[in-house]
């Protein structure tokens, strides 16, 4: 039954390994050039570089370690047409031969990537992009649409963001292709289709997890940039991760870096809200209690301002005036009187100097006849022997007249 | 300005513009008595509108079915995978 010998039977990793030796032993394998296009670029966070190197009909896995990766001067994305120096060999583990990459060198634009320039050009100077068309999403989604594969992380991504954020979310799913030959025209016709029969969506999310250029391409179609450009539903871009950018992004009216952003970005945290919305009402009624107290007090303040313009106090300030002028009225009344007893003073010296008392004083006497106290001042007031008094300072001398006699002045 | 529009025909962000309004205007105070307890009423109202709408939705995730160009259908939403957490919710 066996018909082989036991020196003919190999394990798989001495197999493995022999092949390996011929891979090394060819000198037409080792420290080689290779044209080709960097596809499934990815950057381990060893440091180690693993991607694809393709032309169109073929491809071949490569490996760049961080020893070799370490001087490279640009960090190669898919896409990206290379020449790449190494060593074709063997992964024992898996028994997969590929290349190990000691150096890359850029040589010229990928093609999808020319493409893809291309057509951003294109649609770009045909006004897709522009900013002025691109349509306002509400604040508050009620039914929101997403276009996506029903199997992939997004899908789930997206309904349990949203849902976090907003508990009562009215979500329709729409599956679709996403990738391959005909993703871009399957979700066209359906941005179409909801633009048709469902016009109430405030929006819709189209959009797949990260991939390769080649897996992403879909969304660099002109089909679908012209569909979505087209739709009357506001349309949001989540395709890929951060730095995956697609014509989609471009030409929709919102691009999230990645599904799940497209739903942190389009759907409100309703908890926020609603203590913002307290938080308003809260204001509110603080800012109207606020009014009615400025309002009472401006009332309290017209009272005193009242009463203080009111007639009591003009009454008081009437009696202060009338006080303040009876007071100016006596003062003057008490100079006047003070300015006649001044006049009656004098008045009453200058009548003293004119007393005949005064006269008598100095030596003038007064002669009188005793009957009838008549002054004599003439000769013939008086006879002889009639009976006289004269007055002089200090008393009175009683005679009779003895004769009279005439003086010639 | 008295829109004849409904409330469901206003969007929400418009209620609350109107209501950061109402706090603006309360807030600088020179509102007249009747003026500013019309605003604070009306500022109520709004916030209730507001909480009404936010709450007006029903939770609902269904997928649809396209069977023609005219013709579809709906139903409930199952990921293929069958993983519930969508069903959490």
């Amino acid at each position: 039954m066996n018909n082989y010998t036991e020196s003919k039977i190999y394990t798989v990793s001495k197999l493995n390994k022999y092949i390996k030796k011929i891979f090394e032993n060819d000198y037409n394998l080792q420290d080689i050039w290779i044209l080709g296009e960097i596809s499934n670029f990815k950057l381990h966070s060893s440091g180690h570089m693993y991607f694809v190197l393709k032309d169109k009909e073929s491809q071949i896995r490569c490996v760049m370690f961080r020893g070799n990766s370490y001087t490279l001067r640009f960090t190669p994305v898919d896409g990206m047409k290379v020449k790449v120096r190494g060593d074709v060999s063997v992964y024992e583990k898996r028994g997969e031969y590929q290349l190990y990459v000691k150096e890359i060198v850029e040589a010229g634009k990928g093609e999808l990537y020319l493409a893809f320039e291309k057509l951003k050009a294109k649609l770009k100077d045909e006004g897709l992009f522009s900013e002025e068309i691109k349509k306002k999403l509400p604040l508050i989604p009620q039914n929101i649409a997403i276009i996506t594969s029903s199997t992939g992380a997004a899908i789930r991504d997206i309904i349990t963001i949203s849902l976090r954020r907003f508990p009562n979310l009215s979500i329709l799913v729409i599956p679709s292709l996403v990738q391959g030959i005909s993703a871009a025209q399957e979700i066209a016709k359906k941005i179409d289709f909801l633009n048709k029969h469902f016009k109430d969506l405030d929006f819709v999310i189209i959009g797949r997890g990260g991939g390769s250029l080649e897996e992403l391409w879909a969304f660099n179609e002109e089909i679908l940039a012209r569909s979505i450009y087209e739709s009357k539903i506001p349309i949001v871009s989540a395709v890929g991760h951060e730095t995956d950018f697609t014509i989609s992004d471009f030409v929709s009216d919102l691009r999230a870096p990645t599904p799940s952003a497209a739903a942190e970005m389009t759907i409100p945290d309703k908890n926020n809200l609603i203590n913002n919305l307290g938080l308003l009402k809260s204001k509110i009624t603080r800012a109207a209690k606020r009014n009615f107290e400025l309002k009472t007090e401006n009332i309290n303040s017209l009272c005193r301002n009242l009463k203080y313009q009111g007639p009591e106090n003009k009454i008081n300030q009437y009696y202060q005036y009338i006080d303040e002028f009876i007071a100016r009225l006596n003062s003057r009344i008490k100079y006047q009187v003070e300015l006649y007893e001044e006049r009656v003073k004098k008045d009453t010296q200058r009548l003293d100097s004119l007393s005949p008392w005064a006269v008598i004083e100095r030596g003038y006497s007064i002669c009188r006849k005793i009957d009838g106290k008549e002054i004599i001042k003439k000769l013939e007031q008086i006879e002889v022997d009639t009976k006289i008094e004269i007055i002089i300072s200090d008393g009175k001398i009683f005679s009779k007249v003895e004769k009279k006699e005439a003086v010639s002045k | 300005m008295k829109s004849k529009k409904k409330i469901e025909d206003i969007p929400f962000e418009e209620y609350l513009r109107k209501l950061e309004n109402i706090v603006q205007r309360l807030e600088e105070g020179e509102l007249t008595l009747d003026e500013s307890v019309k605003t604070y009423e009306e500022g109520m109202n709004i916030s209730k509108i507001c909480l009404e709408k936010l709450n007006k939705t029903k939770k609902k995730i269904e997928q649809l079915v396209i069977e023609g160009e005219e013709k579809y259908s709906t139903k409930p939403f199952s990921e293929k995978k069958g993983e519930n957490a969508i069903n959490e919710f």
